[in-house]
């Protein structure tokens, strides 16, 4: 395997593992009550029974 | 000796655009949004506070809101915070009543109602400045004795005028503990209060503290009631028994409250004000040109175009800068990669067209963000909101959902959370619908690009911001049907009365516009760094693999006797359109052909799902890939100038005509096309219901609107 191949494999790999990390982050963050992301709010309002 | 660790905690409370998360800012030095109209806060913010005696205090920056009669759910947050029924959450040791010095009588209604929670107290009268401007003088001293003894402060936080006294006043509540004193009933009011507490006790086993007894006496929502477990068997007659006892005393028992509360303020504020001369009515001379019938909405549309023309004329020089500085880096970066042909493709394609094509836009950004920045500071979008209110009202809403709609201008996810300020959850319901159709920011950079190549060059500049003011209308044309449809036949909303207290005008204040534009564009420089490049490489890999040299030995037999620019050109489309993005985008395409979308417009229709702004730099790299350092940022919107259907009936005819171009606009304008959005719309409505409506009914709105457009426009034209 050349060394382009190489550079474009491990490019192409990181950012599809990027991008899968981040989508898996945000939806575990939803599924605790944050926020869904993209407004910078970190809010969490849980209310006593 | 120092406090690392916040003793206290002090909650800011006060009616909506009072300045209080102005006044949290200068308190924690932290930046959180402000804005000159109601509603800007919908959920519980904090921050560290320096007593500046050494103690540091948790700040908590609450929604505003009129009385404690919570109806809404941001209303609910403050009213729980101050019980103490947050999960987590202290109950604040000391409350600082943030009142409009401009406005006392009124904004000291909730301080009154707050003295039933029995919590030691401070009272700020901001914005002191304008009051000292329109010859209010207030007399503290006075009103101190009058509430109890509570340290009253005058200030104006956004000048930073006032703050240190508030710091050391929130230190003197902490250490004094004094109390509001509470309101004095009147005798069958007490009565009926101390029986209706009595009846909750033993119904529930559980004793109402006195605020809680208040509110089921005067309030009509069973929102408390339900919390408290009281049966709506037992408790219709008990409340029915009560308000009949406080009719007996002379007082209509849903009107008692604010009546009582009012003559106690009216003594109490007797002496303490003293009107001077100053300069008042110059809001009042201003509104009557800008809320007029009828030009108050030709001027609002006049505002709306000047202010895109604007952002179209200033933003021209730095986009050619930035396309500049990206050519630039193409030339210096790709010689140096020509030993590897395949990175070279990616980091000059990929990286820097996909990406620079996306970051060409930040100027137009950054100018709207200041424009819209200066409208909302001066107050002139709560106005704006008014003129709306009888467009809303026709659909079923009311003004109260403008604001909401308003911050979806820039971002659907905040207008989503601002739902929050609504009180009858049918109509929060229809107003979260109806937001993502607003025109955000992610969708700009498609219509620019789009009035760049095409609109701008046939039609002329004049066109590209009548163009930009129609995309950004689009979307309420068709949110408002829609929530028409929602509010009258689907949840069947009652009409609600809509109040909206319109701030003053004030000079737009530079550091907030700035930090605002500031934040704006360090948002859309890290979209562009980060998921914007992610996706970028992605698309170029499917847009680049698998190359087969047998397809470009073909090309090349087939284009004998051609230049050697021409042959390499046929390769590198035909090399584009065997790769897996060309065989899914030919694949799916059929679906999209009678909206006028080619096979690349298509793949860069559905790598926009995620995130809509992913649309130029997929087009970016759909139309450079193999282009090299030739492929400069003018090059997108030439290749699409260029670019024809290379067969059926359309053979040889531009793909991008106009109708095709108005057609994407329209498409990109009503799609459901964000991932977060999509998923703040199931948080905000409690499920995945309203969210898949949302998604597949915005989705199928966006393809029956762009084959419309595209069928209705290619026959006129």
């Amino acid at each position: 395997m050349n060394l382009d191949v190489l550079c474009i494999c491990g490019i192409v790999g990181l950012a599809a593992g990027w991008l899968g990390f981040r989508w898996g982050a945000a939806w575990l963050r939803r599924r605790s009550g944050g926020c869904a992301g993209g407004c910078g709010c970190a809010t969490k309002v849980g209310k006593k029974g | 000796m120092s406090d690392p660790v916040p003793s206290l905690a002090v909650a800011l409370v006060g009616n909506p655009n009072t300045g209080k998360s102005t006044l949290f800012n200068a308190l924690t030095g932290l930046r959180q949004r402000v804005g000159n109209y109601p509603g800007v806060t919908v959920a519980r913010k904090s921050g560290t506070c320096d007593l500046g005696d050494g103690r540091k205090v948790e700040l908590i920056d609450l929604p505003g809101l009129y009385s404690l009669a919570a109806a809404s759910p941001d209303e609910q947050v403050v009213t729980d915070a101050l019980a103490g029924k947050i999960a987590g959450e202290r109950v604040p040791d000391v409350v600082v009543l943030v009142a409009d010095a401009t406005n006392l009588l009124r904004n000291l209604f909730l301080a009154s109602q707050l003295a039933e929670l029995g919590r030691p107290a401070v009272l700020v009268l901001n914005q002191a400045d304008v009051a000292r401007e329109q010859g209010l003088r207030i007399d503290t001293a006075l009103l101190s004795a009058r509430l109890g003894g509570i340290p009253v402060v005058l200030a104006s936080a956004w000048k930073g005028e006032g703050v240190a006294d508030v710091r050391r006043a929130i230190a003197r509540a902490a250490d004094e503990r004094r109390l509001l004193p509470p309101v004095a009933w009147p005798a069958n009011i007490a009565a009926a209060l101390a029986e209706l507490a009595r009846a909750v006790a033993a119904d529930t086993g559980h004793a109402p503290s006195a605020a809680e007894a208040q509110r089921l006496l005067f309030d009509t929502s069973p929102t408390l009631p339900e919390r408290l477990g009281w049966d709506k068997a037992r408790r219709d007659p008990a409340i029915r028994a009560a308000r009949e006892q406080v009719r007996r005393s002379g007082y209509n028992p849903l009107a008692a409250e604010p009546l009582v509360h009012y003559e106690r303020l009216r003594k109490a504020l007797a002496g303490v004000l003293t009107e001077g001369a100053g300069k008042a009515g110059r809001t009042a001379a201003v509104d009557r040109l800008l809320l007029h019938r009828v030009l108050g909405p030709v001027l609002f549309l006049g505002i709306m175009l000047g202010m895109f023309a604007s952002v179209f004329w200033l933003a021209k020089f730095p986009m050619q800068w930035i396309s500049g500085g990206v050519d630039g880096l193409k030339a210096v970066v790709a010689p140096l990669l020509d030993g590897l042909p395949m990175l070279q493709s990616l980091v000059t394609d990929g990286m820097i067209g996909g990406v620079g094509a996306f970051l060409a836009f930040l100027p137009q950004i950054l100018i709207l963000f200041l424009f819209v920045g200066i409208l909302e500071d001066s107050g002139y979008m709560a106005r704006a909101a008014f003129i709306m209110d009888r467009l809303f009202s026709w659909c079923g809403l009311n003004g109260k959902s403008f604001v909401p709609m308003l911050s979806g201008f820039a971002c659907a996810i905040p207008g989503l959370l601002s739902t929050r300020t609504i009180e009858d959850p049918k109509a929060r319901l229809a107003t979260a619908f109806a937001v993502p159709f607003m025109s955000c920011s992610a969708r700009f950079p498609i219509y620019a690009l789009m009035c760049a190549a095409f609109i701008g060059p046939l039609y002329g500049p004049g066109w590209e911001s009548a163009v930009m003011v129609g995309m950004h209308g689009v979307g309420l044309l068709f949110a408002v049907p829609t929530a028409f449809i929602l509010t009258r036949f689907v949840l069947k909303v009652k009409p609600q009365p809509f109040v909206l207290e319109l701030p003053r005008y004030q000079m737009p204040k530079p550091r907030d516009v700035l930090w605002r534009m500031w934040q704006n564009a360090a948002e859309f420089v890290s979209k562009a760094g980060t998921v914007i490049f992610a996706i970028t490489i992605i698309v170029w890999a499917l847009s680049y693999f698998p190359r087969d040299p047998a397809v470009a030995q073909r090309v090349r037999a087939a284009a004998a006797g051609e230049s050697a620019e021409v042959v390499q050109a046929r390769v590198q489309a035909a090399y584009v359109e065997q790769s897996w993005m060309g065989r899914f985008g030919k694949a799916v395409q059929p679906a999209f052909d009678p909206c006028g979308f080619d096979w690349k417009i298509t793949v860069g229709v559905l790598a926009s799902f995620p995130a809509r702004e992913v649309i130029v730099s997929t087009l970016g790299v759909t139309y450079s890939v193999g282009e090299g350092a030739k492929a400069d940022s003018a090059h997108l919107q030439q290749a699409m100038r260029d670019a024809k259907w290379p067969d059926g009936p359309r053979a040889g005819t531009p793909i991008f005509s106009l109708a095709a171009v108005l057609a994407l606009m329209v498409f990109f304008a009503l799609c459901s096309q964000c991932g977060p959005t999509v998923a703040t719309l199931a948080q905000e409505t409690g499920g995945w219901k309203w969210a898949a409506i949302s998604f597949v009914y915005m989705t199928a709105l966006a393809w029956l609107m762009a084959v419309g457009v595209y069928q209705l426009v290619s026959r006129l034209a």
